[in-house]
């Protein structure tokens, strides 16, 4: 306590005289010309009062002008006022008069305890004014911080946060503040439009920090072309940085450097705690939002596929035993009726199913159940599924007794195969034929289904896998919501095979191959698992 | 048909799907009884027996494979599921819980009749004489254990015949992958589908005309194999 109350005057002495060294300027000469200016009046006071009052103690006076200039202005215009008030009470008042030297002892004695007490209270004044300075000081950093804190509550987002930083640093530092944002997603430091703004010595100190991902070196740096002193703060966030700041101090002492470095910490650390709240109230609305989303779309499904396929089964059931009923069997006319209404409700069906495909792809993503599947079983099932529909058509199956199993879903494969054939039924005239040929390559099967149609043009061939594409020749001739192929497409990735297009050329024909997984078998099974 | 007519119960909440249930059957001149929920079914099948039990997946009060397992906790009656698309685990599951076949709406009354006969047949053996299986041209003689082909006998090795016996019980019903594999290969290999996507192979070789569209044999994608009895 006793050291560090000794110490801290000698060091702020010695700091006012290295400061009335270094910034002689016009803030330090006012005051000391008005506190040589206070003595002169005291001077003449005590010449006119003194002959009437017979002071003997004169050189005390002159602590008024020491009081007044170390509260008011601080330590230099106390110093100045105390030596230009011993010189004169030695010059006017002191014998001999009108003589810098003094011949009373006593009035040596008196002199030496006239500057002990001006150093102590002008000291102590000193003391008072600067706790005053210090908690007006600490008022406006209160306000600031609470300012600071309260655009760090509202902020929303972390540009926000960059700028409350800047703002906040600037204003109570003083100082000029660059930031250059940084980490994942953000651009280069050398793209911010205030790189051309900073020292070299700066630029590369920033760029170092960059390249290690924050690892570099946060100590003050001077700038030797202006002598400038800069401080380099990384702002980083869970291991990653996400912006830094280079901060312009001027030329300022070391003290100085330190003192700015901590109000820069303290803001830096309540600002990171903010920017972590946003980025975790923001990645919990986006889960919330994406999971509503989610369960609506999923209610929607649901409920389209309950509440528009159940009128359809009843339908297409009643229709059946209609069809059956010896009234309608018998007649011609009304059994044809009973068709139209049966093929129309199974084409709705058939386009509610697309929908729901449709949208179980992009809402989930489909899940294939893998296992091992016969290829003709799948296409048989998609002849299966179509027979009606290719009544008008003559399809011709090339399924080859001995191909590998294929590893696939085999559900999935066979609605996309079914959309495939229809796909190749709609657009080919009828009589005309359908070849589905399947055959083995490397380890995969693969399934080409040829057509006699129109064919393709470049532009269809590479857009005919896309949503809701459809080929601009056909879409006033042929009915179809452009979903069929893009369905068939995703059905058939999701289960890891490849669906492709060719055609000779517009006119000729069009080929879709689906290309499945093959993998070979384990050769275990003859012996173990054979006819035994 | 034998008389007095076969009892129905149809266990489905929507009234219109249960009219047209009861105008199909009974065209075919069976007795229906509806229930709009799955407690009304279980306790309309509890208080009289029935024949056969048509039943819809989802019921407002409880899901299909409930009302499955609690009817085969004390009866044999054949039962139907009336099931929609991409299902197929869900088909397995009740398959596998006791149900003797499945239509996938939207369906056609002709397809539930062929599902619904198959499985009345089954349940009553002996009924037609000999344990005879007929499959369009094939014959299946499950107590002498010869099969043939337009009445030319065709050797098959034990494991086929088994593979093909386990689908003649269930003659015209889907019978599922993993019963097959369980039934003619023990529970170990239940896991290893592909020997019996060989054996199917090997059978519908023997026994097909065609083996890449075959008729007798077919394959329900997915879920299992089915005689086809009304194939050929």
């Amino acid at each position: 306590m006793l050291a560090k109350a000794i110490h801290a005057p000698a060091a702020q002495w010695s700091r006012a005289l290295e400061l009335a060294r270094s910034k002689w300027d016009a803030a330090q000469v006012a005051p000391i010309a008005v506190s040589l200016l206070i003595v002169a009046v005291v001077t003449v006071l005590l010449f006119v009062a003194g002959p009437l009052l017979d002071l003997d103690h004169a050189a005390f006076a002159y602590l008024i002008p020491v009081i007044i200039a170390a509260t008011r202005w601080g330590v230099t215009p106390a110093i100045v006022s105390g030596l230009a008030g011993l010189a004169a009470s030695a010059f006017f008042f002191y014998p001999p008069i009108y003589d810098i030297r003094v011949a009373n002892p006593a009035h040596i004695a008196d002199l030496i305890l006239f500057v002990v007490v001006a150093v102590v209270t002008g000291q102590l004044a000193n003391r008072v004014r600067e706790h005053v300075k210090a908690a007006r000081q600490r008022e406006e950093e209160t306000k600031a911080l609470y300012f600071f804190s309260r655009r760090l509550a509202v902020a929303s987002s972390p540009d926000d946060i960059h700028a409350a930083i800047q703002d906040h640093l600037s204003t109570t530092t003083g100082c000029r503040i660059v930031l250059f944002a940084a980490g994942a997603g953000q651009a280069h430091p050398e793209t911010s439009p205030q790189w051309s703004r900073v020292p070299n010595t700066v630029q590369r100190a920033v760029l170092d920090i960059f390249d290690r991902g924050g690892e570099g070196r946060e100590a003050p740096l001077i700038d030797r072309e202006t002598g400038a002193s800069w401080l380099i703060r990384i702002l980083s966030q869970r291991k990653s940085i996400v912006g830094i700041k280079a901060i312009e101090l001027g030329r300022v002492s070391q003290q100085s450097v330190d003192a700015i470095r901590q109000r820069v910490d303290t803001a830096l650390v309540e600002a990171m705690a903010t920017l972590e709240r946003i980025d975790v109230a923001h990645a919990i609305g986006e889960a919330r939002l994406r999971s509503e989303a989610e369960t609506l779309r999923e209610a929607l499904i649901g409920s389209v596929s309950h509440e528009l396929r159940t009128p359809l089964a009843s339908i297409l059931g009643s229709t059946s035993v209609l069809a059956q009923a010896p009234g309608v069997a018998q007649d011609a006319r009304l059994s044809s009726l009973v068709d139209v209404i049966r093929s129309e409700t199974e084409r709705l069906n058939n386009d509610i199913q697309n929908l729901l495909d449709a949208s179980r792809i992009s809402s989930a993503g489909v899940q294939a159940h893998l296992a091992w599947a016969e290829p003709p079983d799948i296409a048989n099932a998609a002849l299966a599924r179509l027979h009606r529909r290719l009544e008008e058509h003559h399809i011709d199956p090339r399924l080859a007794g001995d191909l590998p199993l294929v590893r696939v879903d085999a559900v999935l494969i066979e609605q996309a195969l079914s959309q495939i054939i229809d796909n190749a039924a709609k657009y080919s005239p009828p009589g005309s034929t359908i070849t589905i040929a399947a055959r083995a390559v490397d380890a995969t099967v693969e399934i080409a289904v040829s057509d006699e149609g129109p064919g393709l043009t470049a532009d269809e061939q590479t857009r005919l896998f896309e949503r809701f594409y459809r080929g601009p020749r056909h879409q006033v001739a042929v009915k179809g919501s452009g979903l069929g192929l893009w369905i068939a497409h995703a059905f058939i990735v999701a289960s890891g095979g490849q669906l492709e297009a060719a055609s000779e050329g517009v006119g000729r024909g069009t080929t879709l191959t689906v290309r499945l997984p093959a993998p070979p078998l384990a050769q275990a099974d003859a012996s173990e698992n054979g006819d035994a | 048909m034998r008389s007095p007519a076969l009892i129905v119960l149809v266990i489905d909440d929507e009234v219109q799907i249960r009219r047209f249930l009861r105008a199909g059957f009974e065209l075919e001149a069976f007795t229906v009884q509806e229930a709009a929920t799955g407690t009304e079914g279980i306790r309309a099948a509890t208080l009289k027996p029935v024949d056969l039990v048509i039943v819809d997946l989802e019921l407002p009060d409880m899901d299909g494979a409930e009302i499955v397992e609690r009817l085969r906790s004390w009866s044999k009656v054949p039962i139907i599921v009336l099931s929609v698309r991409s299902s197929e685990e869900e088909k397995v599951r009740l398959l596998e819980l006791g149900a003797d076949d499945y239509v996938v709406k939207p369906f056609g009354m002709a397809e539930l009749l062929a599902r619904a006969r198959a499985a009345l047949r089954r349940q009553v053996p002996g009924q037609q004489g000999d344990p005879v299986v007929r499959a369009g041209p094939l014959t299946i003689d499950l107590a002498a254990r010869t099969v043939s082909i337009d009445g030319r006998p065709i050797g098959l090795s034990p494991k086929e015949y088994r593979l093909l016996q386990v689908l003649a019980q269930h003659a015209g019903n889907v019978v599922t992958h993993l019963h097959l594999l369980r039934e003619v290969w023990g529970n170990a290999h239940s896991d290893d589908a592909h020997y019996l996507r060989i054996f199917v192979r090997k059978l519908r070789q023997k026994i097909e005309k065609d083996p890449t569209q075959p008729r007798i044999l077919t394959t329900e994608l997915g879920v299992g194999y089915r005689l086809s009895v009304d194939g050929g």
